[in-house]
């Protein structure tokens, strides 16, 4: 006789976590299954070397929602944010202005950096170092941006309606943001429009002429989308890294005490506080269903689970074309879901170190380390990274955010020693067949990465210890990201808000009955934000209250 | 200065006598204001134009074909009767590749598929549904195209209707089809055709009016609808329009100017405008270079709405935030022209030697990562060393373009991507020495190369090359940054935001300061669209009651 549940919950992801945490404290019986032995999806801490603990994948947290935080009463279960101040640019020889001088007028070291912290004042008086023009432009540009987050950022907690709907509902919400964005000054109207339309680029273009500072502002446009920071689409990103809040500080970002798998771990605990019972190592092999709903889960054990809904925390793809019976589909939704986007494009490079680099643009081991260093020099730069990717190779010379998590959480390595995590763009899923497989060119890519920071921090190669490369493929093995996508799909215009996942389908619910999606393949997309888990979770709870019948897409 | 002031000799100036300009003309005066064009050059028509390339040989200048002139317009301006005369081959586009073999496009469906069979079945299966499709949402954008877009600060009552029009013909589409709209039009072009078609050759041959005129690739976002908008009002579909004006795009500008003249309008060529002039907030005339003044109840621009906005109007006027807007909108060029004059008619292999096939537009665009890395040069202010090719031969058609020449005398117009306004030496082995210049006729060599890959023996037979940069667009026709379409036909300068959010409405900056042509909705190309659509609202300001 199978287990029977009120909600099974696939996938130990943060989004998953999060739908089982708000189910169990509404008095559901909820279990979530999660294929590996550690909790988290792509926001895991592990120990890949002895002593030294990464944040495998996701390395930094900005936009998990307060609300979550609030009701799932994280700080209590251990969620620890430790924030993390500005991003250093290093700028080669030539490409800057004259290496700037220190005291005595002597050069402080060779080539240029920009520097951004938190202190608005100090940024303003490092941009003016740079231009004039990108100081005053900057003090302007900072609180429209702050002001479009506030505009958009209800967005983040609505039910996307479904525009072709009849029922004119659902739509009642975007009557209040057209009512908001009436209230908008002509010039936030315009700046919210060229948001959702420009390239980052070109958004930046107009208030900045300072070039590693639209090509380190423009990289936020990029991240994990399969774009150039020329191409249309991308400036809205720019937007999430306004919105991220930590106690409700606009912008800052932070790294979770204990890595990234800290969140998920005080995610887990409170969700377990509220009744959910959690498995590990509990791989699902196939979605059951009875009468074309959903009606349970088989393990890859054999083992069977039974449950009145069923909530999928993994992507759109994996669940309805692995997870469900071939054939048991609607032919036009299962053509719709294989058209959605993947694209991965990013690899992450994970490094032991003996000792801090020295970055010769700011020799030392100054708070500058204590950020995050951004290897995005030149717009030029940026632009030919994506170039390499769209035909088929990683970057030669690829973007770096760099993050050393050490200086702030020594706890991730022995005494003296550091980890260094290195987010990387490009690195195309799909290698040209020429190159042979990311199998063949891991190390390749590995060593692109190095000689990319060692061109700013010569003796980085000195220092290192371990090196663990991810590529797309192996977060995908890991993950089941599909083609390793951080986002589980990309974030492309025609692939958000009531278009995500499937056009019609984006409120949560799915055209099986009662098997619902919950991770990052739904709005509002990716990062560990959580705002799916909890909607999803929302629209399940208010479902059972109306009681049974009651469909997603308008029928 | 208040108060009423003494009724100008003019109900309306217009700057710039383009096509649209000429349109809105002709609208104006039938209704019965007093209107005067205002031409800078010695010719109307603007981009649609017809020059004499040498001695009785004529070639269309920078627009070479007119098929998106909406019909409306040739009907209430009776245009026909005025000496406009069009010729619609039976082939749409021929695009061959230097391996020999060719897709070929033609105005039935029916016939492009069965040609699509021997590269691909499943090619040949699509074509039918994907034109279709073309066909559809291209009905839904003429509707949006010919309505006004609505005011979203003020929704007025007309705005709702207009709206709720919108939102029927939405409907119109069923629901698939509203959801398909809403997910296909920010889309890349390139991902659109992939996900009907499996050979690169016959993605690229359709995925190139997505890119036509813009700064950007095929796999850019917001090309989709840029090819979805250009077979907007007419029967272009999927193969998209391919039909001459008889004596080249100059007739259509000459037609339309005798429909104005005809209705009451005057127009005066050599005659520059250096400012539009205002008091308290409105446009009160113009005055010309020659300090001639000339004072008007409404002032039309027919101009791109940058020159208009940041060299005609009195910068304080404008005021600084929307004169930092204006600065902001984007004009970068990126198409060069090359006109050549031909002794006989070139051999195209792929052809198989059937001339016919040579009427429509030929096509160069070897593929789709061809396409983008032509586009990728754009990036770093370096032109395509290979570049994106459409031609025409309108000779084959309309033998009145060289009928003062040779017998066997051919005109090729051949419109060339991607050829950045702005060069820069990157340094980097770039063949730019930053000035267009000294890189005139070397982008035209390159060109020519492209051509010779496709047409052997192509440039034996050139008599006369005439090449058309960005810089010279800019110099001949007063294009800002030598853009066709005076302004990005990118998502972000689009319909309720063209060219401006809260100017979008044909009222620009200035009470009484109206905008008519492409850099207004529904956008560039030859369609006389933004110039129908900005009489209807100028008439509805300024129409005398009776």
């Amino acid at each position: 006789m199978p287990q029977r549940y009120d909600a099974i919950v696939i996938g130990g992801g943060h989004n998953g976590l999060i739908s089982a945490a708000y189910l169990a404290r509404a008095g559901l019986k909820t279990v979530v299954l999660e294929k590996r032995h550690v909790l988290g999806g792509a926001a895991v801490t592990e120990e890949i070397f002895p002593g030294f603990r990464f944040s495998i994948f996701s390395y930094v947290v900005s936009l998990l929602r307060p609300e979550i935080i609030r009701e799932l009463d994280l700080p209590r279960h251990g969620l620890d944010i430790l924030p993390l101040d500005g991003t250093f640019t290093p700028v080669p020889e030539g490409m800057g202005r004259p290496a700037p001088k220190d005291g005595n007028g002597n050069p402080i070291g060779t080539g240029d950096y920009l520097w951004r912290v938190n202190d608005h004042g100090r940024t303003v008086r490092e941009l003016r170092r740079w231009s004039k023009m990108d100081a005053e432009a900057y003090e302007e540009y900072g609180p429209l941006m702050v002001d479009m987050a506030r505009f958009i950022k209800p967005i983040l907690a609505i039910v996307p309606p479904d525009p072709a709907s009849i029922d004119p509902r659902p739509l009642l919400p975007l009557g209040g943001l057209l009512r908001a964005f009436q209230k908008l000054t002509e010039r936030q109207q315009a700046a919210f429009v060229q948001l959702m339309t420009m390239s980052s680029y070109d958004f930046l273009n107009q208030w900045f002429e300072t070039d590693p500072l639209k090509a380190t502002m423009g990289a936020s446009g990029i991240i994990g989308t399969f774009q150039g920071i020329r191409s249309p689409g991308t400036a809205y990103v720019l937007l999430h890294h306004y919105m991220g809040e930590i106690d409700g500080a606009f912008r800052a970002w932070g790294i979770p005490k204990g890595g990234t798998g800290g969140i998920s771990n005080a995610i887990a605990s409170a969700a377990r506080a509220n009744g959910a019972e959690i498995r590990t190592e509990a791989p699902v092999a196939r979605i059951q269903t009875r009468g074309g709903r959903a009606s349970g889960v088989v393990l890859e054990s054999g083992e069977e689970l039974e449950a009145d809904s069923v909530l999928s925390s993994v992507d759109v793809r994996r669940t309805f074309i692995d997870l469900m019976e071939p054939g048991s589909l609607d032919g036009d939704f299962e053509a719709e879901v294989r058209r959605f986007k993947f694209r991965g494009s990013s690899g992450k490079v994970n490094m032991a170190l003996d000792a801090l680099p020295n970055f010769t643009a700011l020799p030392g081991e100054g708070e500058h380390l204590r950020g995050a260093v951004s290897i995005s020099p030149s717009v030029d730069d940026m632009e030919r990274a994506y170039d390499d990717a769209k035909y088929g190779h990683f970057s030669r010379k690829p973007y770096i955010d760099i993050v050393i998590p050490t200086l702030v959480d020594p706890s991730m390595a022995p005494p003296g020693k550091h980890v260094m995590s290195c987010f990387v763009q490009y690195a195309p899923y799909n290698l040209d067949p020429s190159l042979g497989g990311w199998d063949a060119q891991r190390e390749a890519f590995g060593d692109a990465v190095v000689n990319r920071i060692a061109e700013f921090a010569p003796d980085l190669p000195s220092k290192i210890l371990h090196r663990n490369v991810q590529t797309p493929l192996d977060i995908e093995r890991t993950t089941g990201l599909t083609e390793g996508n951080i986002f589980q799909g990309e974030l492309s215009l025609e692939q958000l808000f009531f278009s995500r996942p499937v056009p019609g389908w984006a409120r949560f619910r799915t055209p099986v009955r009662d098997l619902w999606l919950c991770g990052s393949s739904t709005h509002p997309g990716g990062g560990i934000m959580g705002a799916n888990g909890r909607i999803a979770a929302m629209e399940l709870l208010r479902a059972k209250r109306r009681g049974p019948g009651r469909r997603g897409r308008a029928a | 200065m208040t108060g009423p002031r003494p009724d100008p000799r003019w109900d309306v100036v217009i700057v710039g006598a383009g096509h649209n300009a000429l349109v809105t003309a002709a609208y104006l005066a039938k209704a019965g204001l007093r209107t005067l064009v205002l031409e800078r050059r010695e010719r109307v028509g603007g981009a649609a134009d017809t020059a004499e390339l040498a001695k009785g040989i004529r070639v269309p200048a920078l627009a070479h074909t007119v098929g998106r002139l909406r019909p409306s317009i040739q009907k209430d301006l009776a245009l026909a009767s005025h000496g406009l005369s069009l010729v619609a081959p039976e082939v749409r586009v021929f695009a061959p590749s230097p391996d020999g073999t060719a897709i070929t496009l033609w105005s039935d469906v029916g016939k492009t598929a069965e040609g699509l069979r021997s590269s691909s079945e499943h090619d040949a299966d699509a074509y039918p549904a994907f034109d279709a499709r073309v066909r559809a949402l291209g009905k839904f954008l003429d509707e949006m195209g010919r309505s006004t877009p609505p005011d979203i600060k003020a929704p007025g009552l007309g705005d709702a209707l207009s709206a709720l029009k919108l939102g029927r013909s939405f409907k119109g589409l069923g629901r698939d089809g509203s959801r398909t709209v809403l997910r296909v039009l920010p889309m890349a072009v390139a991902d659109l055709v992939a996900e009907s078609f499996e050979t690169d050759a016959v993605r690229a041959a359709l995925a190139w009016r997505g890119v036509r005129f813009g700064a950007v690739g095929p796999w850019s976002a917001g090309t989709a609808a840029v090819l979805l908008s250009d077979g907007a009002g007419n029967d272009g579909g999927a193969a998209g329009e391919t039909v001459f004006a008889k004596g080249g795009p100059g007739a259509l500008s000459a037609a339309l100017a005798a429909a104005a003249r005809a209705a009451g309008a005057e127009i005066r060529t050599g005659a520059e405008v250096a400012r539009i002039t205002s008091r308290d907030g409105r446009a009160t005339g113009v005055v010309l270079a020659d300090g001639e003044e000339i004072a008007a109840r409404g002032v039309v621009s027919g101009v791109d709405p940058k020159r208009t906005l940041v060299d005609l109007v009195d910068p304080v006027a404008l005021g600084p935030s929307l004169g930092w807007r204006a600065g902001n909108i984007r004009t970068p060029g990126v198409v060069a022209k090359v006109n050549l004059a031909l002794k006989k008619l070139p051999v195209f292999p792929a052809a198989g030697g059937d001339a016919g096939l040579l009427r429509g537009r030929i096509v160069v665009a070897p593929g789709i990562d061809a396409m983008e890395r032509a586009f990728d040069a754009t990036k770093y202010g370096r032109w395509s060393e290979q570049p994106i090719l459409e031609a025409t031969i309108p000779s084959l058609a309309d033998p009145s373009l060289v009928e003062g020449a040779k017998a066997g005398t051919h005109v090729m117009s051949v419109i060339a991507q991607y050829a950045p306004y702005a060069l820069r030496d990157g340094g980097d082995g770039t063949p730019s020495d930053g000035t267009w210049d000294a890189q005139r006729e070397p982008f035209g060599d390159a060109v020519m190369a492209v051509l010779e890959g496709v047409a052997p023996g192509i440039g034996k037979l050139v008599s006369h090359r005439q090449v058309l940069t960005p810089v010279d667009l800019e110099r001949q026709y007063g294009l800002t940054g030598g853009h066709p379409l005076h302004a990005e036909p990118g998502l972000d300068q689009f319909f309720v935001w063209r060219p401006l959010l809260g100017h979008a409405r044909y009222r620009i900056a200035l009470e009484r300061l109206y905008l008519c042509a492409s850099g207004a909705h529904p956008g560039g190309g030859i369609t006389g669209g933004p110039g129908q659509n900005a009489a209807r609202e100028i008439l509805a300001d300024l129409r005398r009651r009776a």
